[in-house]
C-alpha cells in the first residue's frame, strides 16, 4: 500500500503550507499594534512571533486540535479509512486553497473559519448532512459574533481603567508605574492559567483547577512585582510618560498574542494532517486521537516561515496606516485579543484572532481612545467572515470528488 | 495584506481640523498686511493680500468639505461628529469672515477710511489678529488632551478657550469704539454706513473664534 503514504506526503506539504499561510496572515493580528505604537521593530517583531507561535502551538495547542477535528464532524464518517484519509486531505487543501486566495485579494478571512468549513464540506460529501454535529456548528457561528464582543467588552474596560486610573491623573508617569505590577499580573495570570489548564504540559503536572488557580495568581503577583521592579529600576532615570511605561509592557502582551495565536491557529494546519498520520500509521482513528508534539512543532515551524517570509510586506503597510495608536491603546487591543483567543480555545470554540484583534480595536473606539476609527467597516468584514464556511465547504466538496477520482 | 486590521484605522479628521486651522492662521497674516497696506497713503498691494486670503480661504473650504466627506456613519470619535462638524463650521466663519471685510473694503476702496478713524481701525484689526491665531494652538493641544486625557492636559485647552473670550471681549470694545466715533462724525451718510459695517465684518471674526472656543469646551468636556 503506498498510497496512503502519497497522501501522508501531500498532507504534510499541504499542511505546512497552510501553516505558512496562517503566519503570513496573521502575523498582523498579533504585531500590529505593537509595530504601528512602535513598542518594537519590525524585525524583532517578525522573530518574536515566529519563536512563539512556535512555543504556543507546541505547549498549549493540543487540546484545540483535538475538537476542531472530531467536533464538527462527526467520527462516523472515519469508519473507513480510504474516506477519511481523501477527506482530511481535501478538507487542508479546500482550507489553503482559500485562504491563498483571500490573501491575494486582500479578502478579510479567518484561517480558522476556513478549516472548519472545509471539514464540513468533507463531512457532507462522506456521510451527508446526518454527520455534521449542528450544534457545534451553531459554536461556530456564535463564535462570530461571541469573540468580537468579548473581545470589545475588554478592550473598552481595560482602556476605560488605564484612562482612569492613569492617564487622566496628575503624574500619569508614576501612576503607570505604580500600577504596573497590576497590568503585567493579569497579562502572567491569564498566560500562567492557560499553560496549566489542557495542555501536555499542565497534565503531565497533574494539579487539579483550585491549585492551578492559585499557582498561576502566585506566580503572576511574584512576577508581576518583578517586572514593575525592573520597569522602576530602568526607568526611574528619565522622566517620562504613561506610554513609555506602556511601551515596556506591551512588548510583554504582544508576546501573549502570538503565544495565544501560535495556540490557537496551529490546530487550523495540524488538525486534519493528524487525521491522515493516524491513519496511515495505525489504519484507524479512534473516539480520541492526541496528537503528537512533533505535528505541532511541524506546524508551528510552518506558521513561523509565514510570518518570516511575509512579515516584513505585512508590518511595512501597517506601520504606514496605522499611526494613531498609542502604547496605552496597544496594549488595550493585544490584551483584549489574547485574552479573548485564550479563553475561547480554552473552552473548545474555534474562535479567529482576526475576529478577536477587530474586537480589541472596536473596543479602544467605543472607549473614545482614538481619533478615528471605522465601525461601519466591521458589517462588510462580517461578511466574509460569514462567506468563509460556505465557500471553504464547497470547495472541500470539490476537492474530494477530484481525489476520489484520482485515488 | 490583511483588511480587516487595516481597514478599520481612517485617516483622523483632527488632522484637517488642525490643516484648516493653519489656514486660517495663515490669513490673519495676510489680513494685518491687508488693514495696514489700505491704511497707509499709496496702497498698491491690497489687491494682492485679498487674493491671497480669497485663495486660503479656498483651501480650507476644501478642507472642510474634505473633512465633512470623508465621515461614514458608525465613526468612532472622541467627539461626537456634530459637535466637530460645528467646530469645523465656526472655524471656518473665521476666515470668512475676513474675506469678508477685505472684500467690503475694496466695494469702496476710494476714499477708504477717513484719517480720523485709521487708529481705531489699527486698534480692532490688531484685537482680532490674536484670537485667529490662537486657533491653530487650541486644536493641537485639543488633539494632546484626546490623546492622554490628561487633567492637566485639559486644563491647558480651557486656558486657551479663556483667552478667546477674552479676546472677543477687548475687540468687542474695539468695535464699539470705531462705531460711537464714526456716528458722531460729521461726514457723508455712505461712508457711515461703510464704516460702521466694517468695524461689525471684523469684530465677527473674533465672535466666531470664540464661538469655536466654545465649542470646543463642549468637546472636551467630560
Amino acid at each position: 500500500m503506498i498510497q496512503p503514504y502519497i497522501i501522508l506526503i501531500l498532507g504534510y506539504i499541504f499542511g505546512f503550507y497552510m501553516a505558512w499561510n496562517i503566519g503570513a496572515n496573521d502575523v498582523a493580528n498579533s504585531m500590529a499594534s505593537s509595530v504601528a505604537a512602535k513598542a518594537i521593530t519590525i524585525r524583532q517583531a517578525i522573530f518574536l512571533a515566529g519563536i512563539l507561535n512556535v512555543l504556543g502551538a507546541v505547549f498549549i495547542g493540543s487540546h484545540v486540535t483535538n475538537t476542531i477535528r472530531k467536533g464538527i464532524v462527526s467520527t462516523e464518517i472515519m469508519t473507513d479509512p480510504h474516506v477519511a484519509l481523501i477527506g482530511a486531505l481535501s478538507a487542508l487543501i479546500a482550507a489553503a486553497l482559500w485562504v491563498s486566495f483571500a490573501t491575494w485579494k486582500s479578502l478579510p478571512v479567518s484561517t480558522t473559519h476556513s478549516i472548519v468549513g472545509s471539514m464540513i464540506g468533507f463531512g457532507i460529501m462522506a456521510g451527508g448532512f446526518s454527520v455534521i454535529n449542528w450544534g457545534k456548528l451553531l459554536a461556530v457561528v456564535l463564535s462570530w459574533i461571541v469573540s468580537p464582543l468579548f473581545s470589545i467588552v475588554i478592550a473598552f474596560i481595560i482602556f476605560k481603567i488605564i484612562v482612569r486610573l492613569i492617564l487622566s491623573r496628575k503624574n500619569a508617569f508614576n501612576q503607570a508605574l505604580k500600577f504596573s505590577p497590576l497590568f503585567v499580573g493579569i497579562t502572567l495570570f491569564v498566560v500562567i492559567l492557560s499553560f496549566l489548564f489542557k495542555t501536555p504540559f499542565g497534565e503531565r503536572l497533574a494539579i487539579g483547577s483550585q491549585t492551578a488557580l492559585a499557582v498561576a495568581a502566585l506566580l503572576a503577583i511574584l512576577l508581576g512585582l518583578a517586572a514593575s521592579a525592573a520597569l522602576k529600576h530602568y526607568l526611574k532615570k528619565k522622566e517620562l510618560d504613561a506610554e513609555a511605561v506602556f511601551k515596556r509592557i506591551q512588548v510583554g502582551t504582544a508576546c501573549y498574542v502570538a503565544l495565544a495565536q501560535g495556540a490557537n491557529d496551529v490546530a487550523n494546519a495540524v488538525g486534519p494532517l493528524a487525521v491522515i498520520y493516524f491513519l496511515v500509521k495505525t489504519g484507524s482513528v479512534g473516539a480520541k486521537v492526541p496528537v503528537p508534539v512533533f505535528l505541532l512543532f511541524f506546524g508551528g515551524i510552518g506558521i513561523a516561515c509565514g510570518i518570516a517570509m511575509a512579515g516584513n510586506r505585512v508590518m511595512e503597510t501597517m506601520g504606514k496606516k496605522i499611526t494613531t495608536l498609542s502604547n496605552t491603546r496597544g496594549f488595550s487591543v493585544d490584551f483584549a485579543t489574547a485574552t479573548t483567543v485564550l479563553v475561547a480555545s480554552k473552552m473548545g470554540l474555534p474562535v479567529s484572532t482576526t475576529h478577536a484583534a477587530v474586537g480589541g480595536v472596536l473596543g479602544v473606539g467605543l472607549a473614545r481612545g482614538m481619533e478615528a476609527i471605522n465601525f461601519g467597516i466591521v458589517f462588510k468584514i462580517m461578511v466574509y467572515w460569514i462567506l468563509t464556511v460556505p465557500v471553504a465547504a464547497l470547495t472541500s466538496m470539490i476537492i474530494f470528488k477530484i481525489l476520489q477520482f484520482i485515488f | 495584506m490583511r483588511i480587516p486590521f487595516f481597514s478599520m484605522f481612517m485617516t483622523s479628521p483632527f488632522e484637517g481640523l488642525q490643516e484648516h486651522a493653519e489656514k486660517v492662521k495663515e490669513c490673519a497674516w495676510a489680513f494685518q498686511q491687508a488693514i495696514e497696506c489700505h491704511l497707509a497713503n499709496k496702497c498698491q498691494t491690497f489687491e494682492e493680500f485679498r487674493q491671497e486670503v480669497i485663495q486660503l480661504e479656498k483651501k480650507a473650504d476644501a478642507i472642510k468639505r474634505r473633512i465633512r466627506g470623508h465621515l461614514p456613519k458608525g465613526t468612532l470619535m472622541p467627539v461626537y461628529n456634530f459637535q466637530l462638524f460645528r467646530y469645523l463650521r465656526e472655524q471656518d466663519a473665521v476666515i470668512d469672515a475676513v474675506e469678508d471685510a477685505l472684500d467690503w473694503i475694496s466695494f469702496r476702496s476710494e476714499p477708504g477710511i477717513p484719517p480720523e478713524l485709521e487708529k481705531e481701525f489699527v486698534i480692532l484689526a490688531d484685537a482680532v489678529i490674536d484670537p485667529i491665531e490662537e486657533l491653530s494652538k487650541m486644536v493641537a493641544e485639543a488633539r494632546k488632551y484626546f490623546k492622554n486625557y490628561s487633567e492637566d492636559q485639559r486644563m491647558i485647552v480651557k486656558n486657551i478657550i479663556r483667552t478667546l473670550r477674552q479676546q472677543e471681549h477687548e475687540a468687542d470694545k474695539a468695535e464699539d469704539v470705531v462705531k460711537q466715533k464714526v456716528l458722531n462724525m460729521n461726514i457723508d451718510a455712505v461712508t457711515v454706513f461703510h464704516m460702521v459695517r466694517l468695524a461689525e465684518i471684523i469684530g465677527s471674526i473674533a465672535d466666531h473664534a470664540e464661538n469655536a472656543g466654545d465649542m470646543m469646551r463642549a468637546m472636551i468636556a467630560r
